[in-house]
């Protein structure tokens, strides 16, 4: 096992009362790519923000590299740099943006050099972008300005919300192509935020899920939502709106959120009907998903308002001969839920 | 209306001839003006930038205070100056009252709560990632400071225009503390105010004309500042 460069115990963040953020337990190993995924509001950007070292947690420790990182001392900012999802560039050239967070550690020796050989990084010809000013630069450039800008400090941690969110496909090649690079070159760990599951589970050793503030786990998740209603057997139910329904025991409230394990979910093409213990739910493949960590494809299925994941193997997706569009239906016991 | 074509006549005579009274009130007015703007944003800059960036009890008191000073009558600071600079007052003593210095005084009291306030607006309306950013590049607690200023530069230069603007159009404090003395104190505007009065109509026009040209280099320079700064 790798050396642990990142650990977080029993960490809090709130904003006024409100807890944002509330990991137990929360292990990165260096050289990994770690890929965060969850919806608006779980915590995603000020996980990184903690990770990068710009804000200090309400309560809870963060070591990096070993260290216990004391907030109220200057932190180890300068060993992890976070690309926002919108960058700043300063007012200046491009040149003078790419340069400047080495020129903030006096460190200007063969300056020419490492700003062309960052932004050729980035697959920006430096010839023609070294003299632009930042107001020259489309989206897309503006972007691959500021990762080079990220780059030529050759942290050891690359942190990137949502990096390919308002850029065209071209600039999402070459800036996951720049990043990989300091991965492959100087053993970098990046930590990814992104909504684009598909491109997380292609690229990140390790997905973690983040739902309301909290660790849904490793790995792709389904969540399902509230409200859960009790019935006469003693079980809880989520009604759909077609009429299907979700039997649960136990949910921790009415408004708890059902976390299921993919891997404890079946996909058949044949018609299946509610087992005493078993949920069978109608829906239609919408996208499946190869996990490279795990060599197993994620094959996501849309049954009324929600989406639920089925991890399965090549074999058996040929064996089912599943593809897209197609109806199937999928099962999961009643217990197979965890609780948020 | 004849009178005003001959007015205007006579003053771009004046203005051509150069010299004389006409030309010692627009080198004074240059003179003292300079003078007030480079010490109102030698003092402005450094406390509009705090007022803007640092968090400390009575921030807001501060600000509100310089907000309000904005509007300060010119004849009221020419008031209080004059209090304090007349042979009476505490700094009688110095010989301020009637000289460039006393107007000065008067002018950077004018011009200050305009730089102040409008820095530390410029500071208070820098992008919030720009923080983060320079943070996340290693910039210490210095650095972040300068930098932000240098990123808000464009805005505090349109602070100064304005503050420079105020300055060179007012009358109250020249005349109170100045005294309008010929060939000494006699500035733009109270030359004009003065010579309107005895009936020069021709030497009020011209030193209009000189003050228009003066105000419209000033805004022209503001748009281009504000052009540049994307604003």
């Amino acid at each position: 096992m790798s050396e642990l460069i990142y650990e977080l115990s029993k960490l809090v963040h709130r904003y006024g009362e409100h807890v944002v953020l509330e990991i137990e337990q929360l292990s990165i190993r260096k050289g990994r790519i770690i890929g965060v995924a969850g919806p608006n509001g779980s915590g995603k950007s000020t996980l990184l923000k903690i990770l990068a070292f710009l804000q200090a947690p309400s309560e809870g420790m963060v070591y990096f590299e070993g260290q216990r990182v004391t907030f109220s001392d200057p932190p180890p900012r300068r060993e992890a740099t976070l690309l926002l999802q919108d960058p700043y560039l300063l007012k200046r050239s491009v040149f003078e943006n790419v340069a400047y967070g080495l020129k903030l550690r006096r460190d200007k020796n063969d300056l020419t050099r490492r700003v062309g050989q960052a932004l050729t990084w980035v697959g920006l010809d430096p010839k023609s972008f070294t003299h632009r000013s930042w107001n020259e630069l489309s989206g897309g450039e503006a972007q691959r300005v500021a990762l080079a800008s990220r780059l030529i400090l050759k942290p050891k941690v690359l942190l990137l919300d949502e990096p390919l969110a308002s850029v065209d496909a071209a600039s999402a090649e070459l800036i996951m192509q720049a990043s990989f690079r300091a991965r492959r070159d100087w053993g970098a760990t990046l930590v990814i935020v992104s909504h684009d599951l598909i491109w997380m589970h292609e690229v990140a050793d390790e997905v973690l899920s983040l739902f309301n503030g909290s660790l849904a786990g490793t790995g792709a998740r389904n969540l399902i939502m509230g409200p859960w209603q009790i019935s006469e057997s003693g079980l809880w139910r989520k009604e759909l709106e077609d009429g299907q329904q979700i039997i649960a025991q136990s949910p921790s409230g009415d408004q708890s959120v059902a976390v299921l394990d993919p891997s404890d979910v079946s996909i058949s093409p044949k018609s299946l009907e509610p087992a005493s213990q078993r949920n069978a739910v109608k829906g239609a493949i919408s996208q499946m998903i190869f996990e490279k960590n795990q060599g197993k494809v994620l094959v996501n299925v849309t049954a009324d308002s929600i989406s639920l994941y089925a991890r399965m193997t090549e074999d058996a997706i040929k064996a089912l001969s599943l593809h897209p569009g197609q109806t199937v239906w999928v099962s999961f016991d009643f217990d197979a839920f965890q609780w948020l | 209306m004849d009178f005003i074509l001959q007015g205007l006549i006579e003053a771009i005579k004046l203005l051509a001839a150069g010299g004389g009274e006409t030309y010692s009130a627009i080198f004074t007015t240059l003179k003292v003006s300079t003078i007030s703007i480079i010490a109102s944003l030698i003092l402005g800059i450094p406390l509009g930038f705090l007022l803007g960036y640092a968090e400390f009890p009575g921030r807001r008191f501060c600000r509100t205070l310089a907000d309000t000073l904005l509007a300060l009558p010119t004849v009221v600071v020419g008031l209080l100056v004059y209090a304090f600079i007349s042979r009476r007052g505490p700094f009688g003593d110095l010989g301020l009252l009637f000289t460039l210095p006393g107007i000065a005084i008067g002018q950077t009291i004018l011009a200050l709560p305009i730089v102040i306030s409008l820095t530390a607006s410029a500071i208070e309306g820098l992008d919030q990632r720009l923080r983060l950013t320079l943070l996340t590049l290693g910039a210490s607690g210095r650095q972040l400071a300068l930098t932000s200023l240098r990123e808000g530069l464009f805005a505090v230069l349109i602070a100064s225009v304005t503050a420079y603007g105020r300055i060179i159009s007012e009358v109250g404090v020249s005349m109170m503390l100045g005294g309008n003395i010929k060939w000494y104190t006699r500035t733009i505007t109270t030359a004009m105010a003065l010579e309107t009065n005895k009936g020069e109509f021709a030497m009020g026009l011209a030193l209009g004309i000189v003050l228009l040209i003066i105000a419209f280099t000033v805004n022209a320079i503001l748009s281009i500042l504000k052009m540049r700064a994307g604003i």
